[in-house]
């Protein structure tokens, strides 16, 4: 399980790392306007193709790239995730690089442009991108089994005032 | 505290404040509500010092239930009342307005004895326990006793949450207790579902053989077959308890008692306090993902360098001039 997960990971990082050649890049249409092409989809010659990586039928993730941004998406299961993710995305501020919104069929996305590349170092920027996804991934079955042991126990007890 | 206790907390503080400044008059009227939509007010008038009025009000009953109630109490629950409380409480009639009962208490006619008294004053902080739980302690009591109860496999309906009830099915060996358990938020939900499918569970280790059967359904379980439409949605599942009589021998009955007329507020207590933990641990996490993207930023590492860097020296004209020297 866990070297099913370093794999994925590990495409991940590496799908990132050739994604993220992003370059400053204003806007087309309008004039001195410069926004995520990835995101608006006004030119197609400006996009790449997306790369879908799967880990199993309900995690996936999705990388778009265009010339001046890369989004990011991934998918987990269950209500703990859903909870969790929703607790992230109201914070989103302080992440800079989480969109407010996840993509349609995705639990969260990343939005990254060029202003974020060159404000930060790209290998560090994947790290923590992947070390997201790691901590997530641990974090939600560590607070699974939290819950169970936590029922266990409020179980136990309940049923000892009986006997 | 895992377990939900029987007294309500501020109630018995109350009492043993007004019970050690007996001989100064004060005015005191509270209000208060509890879980399940409990409400309590005590009322100590300038007048009366020693006279306590304390007013209930109990969750609003379903309509399967509203029979079993006499007078806006449960059924049993004056005579429960006259034998926990005899002597030192008077049952008002009619009650305060907006309330199901009106006790008068009398605090100079409590006994001397220190212990004693506290159990009192626990025993009238417990006024909750003694009235919601009435009807049931009837019936569990009956079991006890294996009194062939004359309503023998009939569906009884008990009320334990604002317009909510329960459901026993008392037989001459056993008493089947029903709980349609109903959450309003989604997360909730879950959470309980999985808590109930640990009572299950617990239920089959080792040390518990001889707690009360406990099952978990999605669906209403057979016993529930006479039961109104609306009582029978659940979002979380129905939960079986079995009491058999060495549940309720002697001093287990007042506990068997309270803990089946709160199981509702059992577990979503605990669904709540898991929902905070989490929040707890989330809020921790968010902050370790914020450092790791910090991380990214050269500017802070820079930063924290010329911090330590000590390989340039700025020298001042003075020591400039006296090194070229």
């Amino acid at each position: 399980m866990a070297n099913t997960l370093r794999l994925y990971l590990t495409c991940i990082r590496n799908t990132l790392e050739a994604a993220m050649c992003l370059q400053n890049f204003p806007c087309q249409e309008v004039e001195r306007h410069n926004k995520p092409e990835v995101e608006l989809k006004t030119s197609p010659e400006l996009l790449l193709n997306p790369v879908l990586i799967c880990r199993n039928e309900a995690e996936k993730c999705l990388i778009e790239t265009s010339i001046n941004s890369v989004k990011q998406s991934d998918e987990l299961e269950n209500i703990l995730t859903k909870k969790f993710l929703r607790f992230l995305s109201m914070r989103a501020e302080a992440f800079q690089v989480l969109r407010r919104k996840p993509v349609q069929g995705y639990d969260i996305s990343f939005l990254i442009t060029n202003y974020h590349c060159e404000e930060m170092q790209k290998h560090k920027l994947i790290d923590f991108i992947v070390q997201f996804m790691e901590d997530i991934d641990k974090e939600i079955s560590e607070l699974k089994m939290s819950v169970n042991t936590r029922g266990r126990l409020v179980a136990t007890e309940f049923l000892k005032q009986f006997i | 505290m895992i377990l939900l206790q029987s007294h309500s907390r501020f109630l018995l503080q109350t009492l043993l404040n007004r019970l050690h400044n007996l001989d100064k008059a004060i005015e005191l009227d509270y209000h208060w509500v509890e879980f399940d939509d409990v409400r309590y007010h005590i009322q100590v008038s300038m007048k009366n010092p020693h006279h306590v009025l304390l007013s209930v009000s109990l969750p609003t009953p379903p309509p399967e239930t509203v029979s079993a109630f006499y007078g806006g109490l449960p059924f049993g629950a004056l005579e429960a009342i006259k034998i926990a409380y005899s002597g030192i409480v008077q049952i008002l009639d009619p009650p305060r307005d907006g309330f199901n009962l009106t006790l008068k208490l009398n605090l100079s006619k409590l006994p001397p004895d220190e212990e004693y008294r506290h159990a009192i004053l626990v025993k009238i902080a417990s006024v909750r326990e003694v009235v919601l739980g009435a009807p049931l302690r009837v019936i569990l009591k009956g079991l006890g006793s294996r009194t062939a109860a004359s309503n023998l496999d009939r569906l009884v309906a008990l009320v334990h949450r604002p317009k909510e009830s329960f459901f026993l099915i008392p037989q001459a060996e056993k008493v089947t207790v029903v709980f349609p358990m109903r959450f309003k938020d989604s997360i909730d939900i879950v959470l309980a579902t999985s808590f109930l499918q640990e009572f299950v569970e617990a239920r089959r280790t080792a040390g518990l053989n001889n707690a009360p059967l406990c099952l978990w359904s999605p669906t209403p379980p057979l016993e529930l077959k006479g039961a109104p439409a609306e009582a029978l949605s659940a979002n979380a599942g129905f939960v079986t308890i079995v009491i058999f009589p060495r549940h309720v021998e002697g001093k287990k009955l007042d506990r068997t008692v309270w803990s089946l007329s709160t199981f509702h507020a059992y577990v979503s207590y605990h669904v709540k306090c898991s929902e905070g933990f989490m929040h707890t641990r989330m809020r921790r996490r968010v902050e370790s993902l914020i450092q790791a993207l910090d991380r990214a930023k050269p500017d802070s590492e820079n930063s924290k360098k010329t911090g330590h860097n000590a390989s340039f020296k700025r020298l001042s004209l003075k020591e400039g001039r006296a090194s070229r020297k």
